[in-house]
């Protein structure tokens, strides 16, 4: 790409040849204005390349759920066909990791998958975007498991969705009995308990069988695909379309019309929060994802990703009550982080560690291990930053083994 | 639009306790103790928990001001440990004696280690062993609740009158001693519920510690693997013993309801600073106060033993960390 050239909707504008990767296609059509650093809600900055839309060409792209019933045949399409129109249309995890789906679901013999999971459970409270769309792309959704189920090679598939969406547990069962060739797919229902979207805690939930730490669900023969991402499977191989839009919730107290909202990727938050009635006087704190593990964003240019499932908008009053009535005191060592920490870990002694940059001791109490969820932080009495100490000390240690020659 | 925009690691929301609010439930906790407190000794009770509370706050705020640090007063665990002291030192105690043993409880305790959170001890614990080196005489002097019917076969008993009394575990050592029998212990299990009898401040009546203890097990301000592994223990080695020789080990029951164990089990042994973190640990920990204080009461020369079960056990904490060390969810992984 380069300036002034002209783009299509749907067109490549970003890719590499990396396995572990997925292109970046232009959600619009218009010009390239510029190629620039611009923000990221993980990268802190990064290149991007601005688009100014075409007037002439604003067609704007709707979904497509209306093209999927319960007829839908999977049978018509390979497995490597499958594999290279997802790796085509750029899909990734939607859930939030964003690790690219093709690598996720493409057979391989040194792991074979057996049990496909979809992840049906909304990763954070306040978040509502995979609960609509399991609600009105129901038959989508379906298409999409059942090709993914076929190029991973699983045998069974499980939705797993949380125990307070019943009307989604309950459109997605009949769904399933209307659709044929649906017998191995199964909904359970799961307890709603944050952190229960997570992909290690869900298949513990569902399977009664833990991933090892450090490692990943393909070792014990499980792939987890998140909803969205689904539907994005099945939009990708059935109709080409590459994945340039997705459902985000915009919500929170000082939002004027909270709501689902279906975007372009790329989308500057400040657009979308305007779009969605704009800010209230109470606003003090915008998060691009939910508010345990959302990051909170300096910048409303900042771009809508492929993996952002939420726009969080705190009052001045919450984020107070939350951080700042209550001054950070001393470890009382009442042991709540522990008690609330899905991977059983000691974030207490792990952020001790960090703080008094001990990263060998806070290695040995295994803070690789830790999925950040925030539920140490949320807990924790004396307002100690538990996760901020743990990711601190993840990036201290990430950046000390790229010193080290190999 | 946002004129001010606030950047933080998540999460952004939280719940809404805090170190203050957690001891200000163990301070609700007492409160119907204290009333048990001041119904049996009155005018005594009053002193010396305004006497305790007042020096412990007082000698922080002292330690804060020469080490040039923050007020820590807000949290609260200053009052806590006043009032725990008082309860646990007898009605007769002069209040200089108690001045003396709060300072050293807070300063020595406490701040000297760097204040809540980095001290090894239950504070009130190390001022009540101070003052028991101290002032053996007086901590172990008991007055007889003031509602108490003098003229009660038990009390007369003594020989010293309607002033001073003997425990019911003092009673039970002389039952192991074959001194006296154990019914004479026996019978004062129901003025023990109520706390119709000779003890500390605060630990005789067990009703009026088990309605706080109750709130703060509901509340789940506290862990309730200790109290349950510290009662546990302690009733399994004392049914043993009384299983063996009825006459001379007291029903363990009357263990359970007598001396500081139950205030010690629910709101010493509890203490969130000088207790192990994970779970294992926690009912390690509670095996083994609950352990030794039935060793301390049946094989020691002293009657009590909750005081020094606590601070040997508060002493292994570190190691009962260390040995029960976590394993992740997902396993240790190879290395």
């Amino acid at each position: 790409m380069a300036k002034k050239d002209n783009v299509r909707a749907g067109q490549v504008v970003g890719d590499v040849d990396a396995f572990v990767s997925a292109p970046v296609h232009s959600p619009v059509s218009g010009t390239v204005k510029d190629i620039a650093l611009r923000s990221h809600p993980v990268l802190g900055r990064t290149m991007a390349v601005i688009i100014d839309t075409d007037p002439a060409d604003a067609t704007e792209k709707s979904p497509c759920a209306g093209q999927f019933g319960a007829d839908f045949d999977h049978s018509a399409y390979s497995v490597e066909q499958i594999c290279e129109a997802v790796r085509q249309a750029g899909i990734v995890g939607m859930g939030g990791a964003g690790f690219p789906t093709r690598v996720k679901i493409e057979p391989n013999p040194r792991l074979p998958k057996r049990t496909l999971i979809i992840n049906g459970c909304e990763c954070e409270p306040f978040i509502t975007c995979d609960y609509r769309i399991m609600l009105e792309w129901t038959y989508q959704i379906i298409a999409g498991v059942k090709l993914a189920c076929k190029a991973s090679g699983c045998s069974r598939v499980v939705i797993g969705i949380e125990d307070n969406k019943p009307a989604a547990i309950e459109t997605m069962c009949k769904a399933l009995e209307a659709c044929r060739g649906c017998e191995h797919i199964e909904v359970a229902p799961v307890q709603t308990k944050y952190p229960q979207g997570g992909e290690r805690q869900l298949i513990n939930s569902l399977l009664k069988r833990t991933v090892p730490t450090g490692g990943i669900p393909p070792m014990i023969g499980i792939c987890v695909l998140n909803v969205a991402t689904c539907a994005a499977i099945a939009e990708a191989v059935v109709t080409g379309a590459p994945l340039t839009h997705r459902v985000v919730t915009v919500t929170g107290e000082a939002i004027s019309k909270p709501g689902n909202y279906y975007v372009p990727v790329g989308m500057q938050v400040a657009d979308l929060i305007d779009h969605a009635g704009g800010l209230t006087e109470t606003a003090a704190k915008v998060i691009l994802g939910g508010p345990m593990m959302g990051l909170a964003i300096a910048d409303l240019s900042t771009p809508i990703t492929k993996t952002s499932g939420a726009v969080t908008v705190l009052t001045k009053e919450a984020i107070y009550k939350a951080k700042y009535e209550k001054r950070q005191t001393p470890c009382i060592r009442c042991g709540r982080c522990l008690d609330v920490c899905p991977e059983n870990l000691n974030p207490t002694k792990i952020a001790h560690a960090v703080k008094n940059n001990l990263l060998d001791v806070a290695a040995d109490y295994y803070m690789s291990a830790c999925i950040e969820c925030g539920c140490c932080s949320y807990v924790c009495p004396a307002n100690i930053e538990l996760t901020g100490y743990i990711k601190t000390g993840k990036l201290l240690v990430a950046r000390a083994k790229q010193k080290v020659p190999e | 639009m946002l004129s001010k925009i606030t950047v933080s690691p998540g999460p952004h929301i939280s719940e809404p306790h805090s170190t203050r609010s957690i001891m200000g439930d163990v301070i609700i906790a007492l409160v119907p103790a204290m009333f048990a407190a001041i119904i049996y000794f009155r005018i005594r009770a009053f002193v010396l928990i305004g006497v305790c509370v007042g020096t412990c706050v007082a000698s922080e705020w002292l330690c804060n001001l020469i080490r040039k640090k923050p007020n820590s007063l807000d949290d609260l665990s200053a009052v806590v440990t006043g009032i725990i002291l008082a309860f646990s030192v007898p009605p007769a105690l002069p209040w200089w004696a108690a001045v003396i043993g709060s300072a050293f409880a807070v300063i020595i305790g406490k701040m000297v280690f760097g204040g809540l959170g980095a001290n090894i001890f239950n504070p009130a614990m190390v001022g009540r062993a101070f003052l028991t080196a101290s002032f053996g005489m007086l901590m172990t002097t008991w007055t007889v609740p003031v509602t108490l019917d003098t003229t009660m076969p038990e009390i007369a008993a003594t020989g010293r009158g309607a002033i001073t009394q003997a425990t019911p575990l003092a009673w039970s050592k002389q039952a192991i001693k074959k001194k006296v029998d154990t019914k004479v212990v026996a019978a004062q299990l129901d003025a023990s519920l109520i706390g119709q009898i000779g003890g500390c401040l605060g630990e005789t009546s067990s009703i009026a510690l088990l309605i706080g203890a109750l709130y703060l097990v509901l509340k789940r301000t506290i862990n309730v693997n200790i109290p349950l592994a510290v009662l546990g223990s302690a009733f399994v080695v004392a049914a043993m013993c009384h299983l063996i020789n009825p006459n001379a080990y007291i029903p363990p029951w009357l263990h359970l309801t007598t001396g500081g164990m139950l205030i010690g089990a629910f709101f010493i042994a509890t203490d969130p600073v000088t207790m192990p973190l994970s779970t294992r640990g926690m009912w390690l920990f509670g095996t083994g106060v609950g352990a030794l204080i039935m060793l301390i009461r049946i094989v020691g020369e002293y009657p009590e033993g909750v005081m020094y079960a606590i601070l040997i056990m508060n002493a292994v904490t570190p190691l009962i960390d260390r040995f029960c060390k976590l394993t992740p969810a997902g396993g240790v992984p190879n290395a």
